[in-house]
């Protein structure tokens, strides 16, 4: 009943973190979700949390969420992300708009 | 995105924070107690229930020409909007901020205060209380409400309304409290929301999934024809601006004189309506629309909103 709260440290690339020291972007709608992405100098890593009210989906997280950071090239991140029901390819596709955002990009 | 897109963009369509954003002046929006500051509900996750980092609710300050604005703006992706205790709280304290603002405008520009006054904006996309948290909801209620009235003699509060989920509820009674309030057709303004008549009274009274029906009863046109809302606006973020520029530019005796309640002289005005609606018995709203001068009522919903200002004949105010 109470929120699953998940953790997850992936490889990223040094120095490949966001301009500014922190970005937030995304609703936490039903089926939607919010992230704070702020940037970090840790050689590279990428750390993230998940906040979400679904249990039994860490595995699928920790696939997508791989994926992002390995084709974005990102790295130098924490990341905070509220969800509330996102499918996996909506979280996917919110992740890249929230990077291009972050990094000044139009979506 | 672009603070000219933002103009463009739909009111409807825009986020909390776009239409915070877009309705201060460019690039002067601060927003306070945001995202990164992570005042989210306690309540929630006991209930295993999703949070968000703003707790459903934009709030900060910008400027209009030189009126600091105090801005409040509900998401109501987020759980409907609905207000629960940090999200009233964080109501109240834009509130407050107002008022001190108030007071240093006062001391600072105490001849040319019309200039520098400070402004609440308040941008409605709720139902009112949050049920999660509903003590702590009605309580933030209350003490808004307490808040408008210290506003009172010293700062305009405005109130926007051209979101997806409305002003109901509770907040509906807030926001016919304060003494401006602009509307979008799309905009729906009341206190007991559709669904709630249809499942408290019956289908017969109120039926929930008539959209037209319930654009007729609550929407933006009828408010203004009625004199509920003081200005109608198209549905854009930059004609919401606008609006309030035009508004912050008119001396705040002015804007007192929008107010709908809040005076002996205005409460017997709204019991007049009250017999007067017992008098007539109207089946539709259309009814209420003939009633005041307009001959031809089926043709008003689907008017432009142009088309609509020039043509609408309004309930004619009592109170001056």
């Amino acid at each position: 009943m109470a929120l699953v709260h998940l953790k997850f440290s992936f490889d990223g690339i040094p120095g490949a973190s966001i301009p500014r020291e922190w970005s937030h972007s995304g609703v936490v709608g039903s089926g939607d979700m919010e992230v704070l992405l702020t940037r970090r100098e840790q050689n590279g890593r990428v750390n993230v949390t998940v906040c979400t009210p679904v249990s039994g989906f860490d595995r699928v997280w920790e696939l997508v969420l791989r994926r992002f950071v390995a084709e974005s090239g990102c790295g130098d991140l924490e990341l905070e992300i509220n969800d509330n029901n996102a499918t996996p390819f909506v979280v996917g596709l919110r992740l890249r708009q929230a990077l291009l955002e972050a990094r000044g990009g139009e979506i | 995105m672009r603070y000219s897109e933002l103009q463009r963009k739909s009111f409807l369509e825009a986020t909390a924070r776009e239409r915070a954003i877009g309705l201060t002046d460019e690039g002067s929006f601060t927003e306070l107690a945001g995202p990164r500051d992570r005042m989210m509900s306690p309540h929630l996750p006991i209930l295993g229930e999703a949070v968000s980092f703003d707790d459903g609710v934009v709030t900060g300050v910008g400027l209009v020409g030189e009126h600091p604005v105090f801005v409040i703006s509900q998401e109501g992706k987020f759980i409907g909007g609905a207000v629960g205790e940090v999200h009233g709280a964080k109501m109240a304290g834009i509130f407050r901020l107002a008022l001190t603002a108030y007071d240093h405008a006062a001391q600072e520009h105490p001849h040319d205060l019309e200039r520098y006054r400070p402004a609440v904006v308040v941008s409605f996309e709720t139902g009112g209380v949050r049920l999660h948290e509903a003590n702590a909801g009605l309580l933030a209620h209350a003490e808004i409400m307490d808040l408008i009235q210290d506003t009172k003699g010293k700062v305009p509060v405005i109130s926007l309304i051209g979101s997806k989920v409305g002003c109901f509820g509770g907040m509906g009674f807030v926001a016919a409290a304060t003494d401006v309030i602009l509307m979008s057709p799309q905009g729906r303004l009341g206190l007991t929301g559709p669904e709630v008549i249809e499942q408290e009274i019956g289908k017969e009274e109120f039926d929930a999934s008539d959209k037209s029906l319930i654009s007729r009863t609550t929407g933006g046109k009828h408010k203004y024809i009625m004199c509920d809302c003081n200005e109608l606006v198209e549905d854009r973020i930059g004609a919401f601006r606008d609006a309030l520029c035009g508004l912050l530019n008119r001396p705040y005796s002015s804007l007192c004189r929008c107010r709908r309640i809040g005076s002996y002289e205005l409460v017997r005005e709204q019991m007049a309506l009250v017999r007067l609606a017992a008098q007539l018995n109207p089946s539709d709203s259309k009814d209420i629309w003939r009633y005041y001068g307009n001959a031809e009522p089926d043709l008003i919903p689907e008017m432009e909103v142009k088309e609509f200002l020039k043509t609408a004949h309004r309930r004619p105010r009592e109170v001056e």
